[in-house]
């Protein structure tokens, strides 16, 4: 299989790609068109001796009926096939040589330069894409844009399709464990039990370590409990979480102790001895979690 | 010959655009973005958007602009290096800033500055000569 | 039978080895038994990490080393450290091996860094997948995060805070400072930064934290008699032990009566002291694994040199730095010469018996190692022949 960056390795080796031509030369009406709409009274761009904007370099080629596919084509699939679906621009960088007269006839042509990542953004993790286009009268470069965009994994909260993307952060489930994750999805706390002996257990196993029995049943938990110690997770970034976020072992009643989020409060609020309550938090379309919040007096 | 006040340290003076519907439909089409996220409210909306919103390359154009606009038609731009940052969309306005941050002989370096409600929607650089 | 660590060895110890794990392995296997005075054809029994990504056939290919008599891999981590001599000790007293060298390579900063989150942690349906899948799922999933849940238990029941935790910090990036061979030679710092560093999971800033480093080190295990012989001063294995605690997961047993201790350790202290007929008034240094600040204090408590809960009083006024009651890691630990999973803690232990260190203390008989914490571990007593 190749990857990102060996197909970015390839692409950015094949240098600049063939010089396309442009429509129609350089032209005063397209200029009028946008000295208009910007509002953009600059003498220089009006009358017999008129210039272009400079920063209309790149309106000289933009053409819907693009002429044909390029390695940069190539490598936004890539990405988008690796599931780095969204795309925004970063950078957008423009260099003139000089300014362009009406009647000019240009040609320009594209490389890509850079692939870097994959990188976490605010946005989700993603891949920074650049290219650099020159244009060219004749054979003389009169100017360059460096263009960088970011293709990155859109984050799942809700997407309009209603499907929510997989929870980064799966448990392992087996014929041991799978009561817990069932009890979880209906909104129970199931603690393992033993069969003979009666023994509170968790996290659950296949064997009571008191009596070495295989009979298995489990309790509903009351749902709630004390803190008995926490953590804030600050660094790094951790997938499917926003920081900070607080981790708490969280001693029930029943006589066991259980790991989870603590949710719905600051975490400078959080403390050993809080009083919680279970609360269950869908993450994907198969995974419910169990998580605390404050129990309100 | 001018007499503007051109050294490091130099404040331009602020642009103000309102981003009304038709600036930002008419430069999309004016810079040839047919994109319907810069004309159609609908389709923006159905990609997660909250309205139509400024294309890219009149975010070159305005900047360019906001510098030329103060410098006067005698600045040869050299370049625009933007820094692409939250969406300028419509209803919003687009405030320019900029301050003169260095200068080789006649080579002037212009820091930029355009903000919408959201925050920074681009800063970046302006290189002029005069 | 007696046994003996008789030559160690290391490549450098950076950020980028700019090398493959496998030729840093080999580099520093090499370095050993050059130290030791014997050459690759005396091997006939290696020893290292189920961690580490070189085989030990792929090693013995490397070094020419031939017949082999004896492997093994010792798992959990840094808390494999001194299993490793364990185990190899254990070959030379019975016979299975003659000259068994114990290694660990790795580049843990500019290749896979444990430190950062590894989704799959929790998804693998093996019985360590099926323990991380009661935390993962949270985003309790880095080494720091583990331990911080202990740290701030202990803090609340014994009255230790942040500071406590950083003086162990301090004192280790002092040792380094004047430790050529650590990253931080020459760059102390003070309470002040450690409390100014940025959290990394509270109740831990950076500064609670070690390293990441690219190294290898390897020793080499012979009998004693044999070690009387060659060239460099043996270090004699006292004692040496492995220990893990009842309801003990690799990091994160939460779920035991307390949460204070390091029951672990108390195992593998325990054995120390009666293998060896040892106490702790006995031994004039220990080289404590410092992955986290917070454990330092917790192995103080578990092996005897204080009372539970009595940790903080015993480090305050620089009480395990080199001129205090137990000098502790003298070379700077992990925290301050490099993160070679507790491995670079025995080279100094053999070094300061040998009275070589770059912080040569006066005369040590006696020294005690420990490695991971928080994962079931090991630990030696190393002395001067």
């Amino acid at each position: 299989m190749t990857t990102l960056h060996e197909l970015a390795e390839r692409l950015i080796a094949k240098g600049e790609g063939p010089r396309e031509p442009t429509r129609e030369p350089v032209n005063t009406t397209m200029i009028r068109h946008w000295t208009q709409a910007m509002g953009d009274r600059n003498p220089r761009y009006q009358g017999l001796d008129a210039v272009a904007p400079p920063a209309m370099l790149q309106v000289w080629t933009m053409d819907r009926e693009s002429p044909s596919r390029g390695p940069l084509d190539d490598m936004l699939d890539a990405l988008t096939a690796a599931g780095y679906t969204g795309v925004v621009a970063t950078n957008c960088e423009h260099t003139y040589a000089r300014y362009l007269t009406p009647g000019e006839e240009l040609t320009y042509a594209t490389r890509m330069t850079e692939l870097t990542g994959p990188k976490r953004t605010a946005l989700g993790e993603g891949y920074f894409l650049t290219w650099l286009t020159t244009w060219y009268a004749k054979d003389e470069p009169v100017g360059e844009m460096t263009f960088r965009l970011l293709k990155f994994r859109p984050r799942e909260e809700s997407s309009p399709t209603g499907k929510r993307k997989p929870y980064p952060l799966k448990p392992a489930v087996n014929r041991d464990t799978a009561f817990f994750w069932e009890g979880a999805s209906s909104g129970e706390l199931r603690i393992q039990t033993c069969g003979d002996c009666g023994e509170l257990r968790h996290p659950p196993g296949p064997i009571c370590p008191s009596c070495r029995s295989t009979e298995r049943s489990y309790v509903r938990a009351a749902g709630v409990g004390e803190i008995y110690s926490y953590v804030v997770h600050h660094n790094p970034p951790v997938p499917g979480h926003d920081t900070p976020f607080v981790v708490a072992v969280v001693e029930i009643p029943e006589g066991v102790r259980i790991v989870g989020n603590v949710v719905d409060c600051e975490p400078s609020q959080v403390g050993i001895g809080m009083r919680v309550k279970v609360t269950y938090r869908r993450m994907d379309d198969e995974l419910i979690l169990p998580m605390w919040a404050p129990l309100e007096s | 010959m001018r007499t503007l006040e051109m050294e490091v340290g130099t404040v331009l003076p602020e642009l103000v655009v309102p981003l009304t519907p038709t600036l930002i439909i008419s430069t999309a089409l004016a810079t040839r973005d047919f994109t319907p996220v810069h004309h159609d409210p609908e389709q923006a909306r159905a990609q997660g958007s909250r309205d139509i919103f400024l294309n890219i390359l009149t975010t070159m154009g305005l900047v360019e602009r906001f510098v030329t606009d103060w410098a006067g038609p005698e600045a040869l731009i050299r370049g625009i290096n933007v820094k692409l940052g939250v969406p300028a969309y419509a209803g919003d306005t687009l405030t320019f800033s900029g301050t003169v941050a260095a200068r080789e002989d006649d080579e002037y370096t212009i820091e930029v500055r355009g903000t919408v409600s959201l925050g920074a929607h681009a800063t970046g650089t302006v290189r002029l000569s005069l | 039978m007696s046994t003996a660590v008789a030559g160690i060895g290391a490549t450098e110890f950076s950020k980028d080895s700019g090398r493959s794990e496998l030729r840093l392995a080999a580099e520093a296997v090499l370095s050993a038994l050059t130290d030791a005075g014997l050459t690759p054809s005396d091997v006939d029994g290696l020893v290292t990490f189920t961690q580490d990504a070189n085989d030990e056939i792929a090693l013995a290919r490397e070094l020419g080393i031939g017949e082999l008599t004896f492997f093994s891999r010792v798992p959990y981590g840094g808390g494999a450290a001194c299993g490793t001599v364990a185990h190899a000790a254990m070959a030379v007293a019975t016979g299975a091996a003659s000259v068994v060298v114990c290694y660990r390579a790795f580049n843990e900063r500019s290749g896979r860094r444990f430190g950062q989150p590894n989704p799959h942690l929790g998804g693998d349906p093996s019985s360590l997948g099926l323990e991380m899948s009661w935390h993962v799922p949270y985003g309790l999933m880095t080494p720091a995060s583990w331990v911080a849940m202990f740290a701030r238990r202990y803090m609340h029941a014994y009255g230790a805070t942040s500071e406590d935790f950083g003086r162990v910090a301090v004192a280790m990036r002092r040792h380094a400072a004047t430790n050529p061979a650590a990253w931080f030679y020459r760059r102390p710092i003070t309470l002040a930064d450690h409390q100014s560093s940025k959290w990394i999971v509270e109740p831990l800033h950076l500064l609670d934290c070690c390293q990441e480093s690219d190294g290898a080190v390897a020793l080499v295990v012979t009998s004693a008699e044999r070690a009387r012989d060659l060239p460099a001063p043996p270090a004699v294995i006292t004692a040496a032990a492995q220990g893990s605690g009842p309801d003990q997961m690799m990091m994160t047993s939460y779920y035991r009566d307390d949460m204070t201790g390091l029951p672990e350790m108390n195992t593998v202290g325990r054995r120390l002291w009666e293998i060896s007929g040892l106490r702790p008034s006995d031994i004039q240094a220990a080289i404590l694994y410092d992955h986290f600040t917070p454990f330092v204090l917790t192995q103080l408590e578990e092996l005897g040199f204080c009372a539970p809960g009595e940790a903080k009083d015993f480090i305050a006024d620089g009480g395990i730095e080199l001129d205090g009651h137990l000098p502790v890691n003298p070379h700077g630990g992990q925290l301050g010469e490099a993160y070679i999973h507790g491995m670079n803690g025995i080279t100094e232990a053999v070094r300061q018996l040998r009275g070589t260190a770059a912080n040569q203390l006066p005369g040590p008989a006696n020294i005690l190692v420990t490695a991971g914490t928080g994962v079931p571990t090991s630990g030696l007593i190393l002395s001067r022949a």
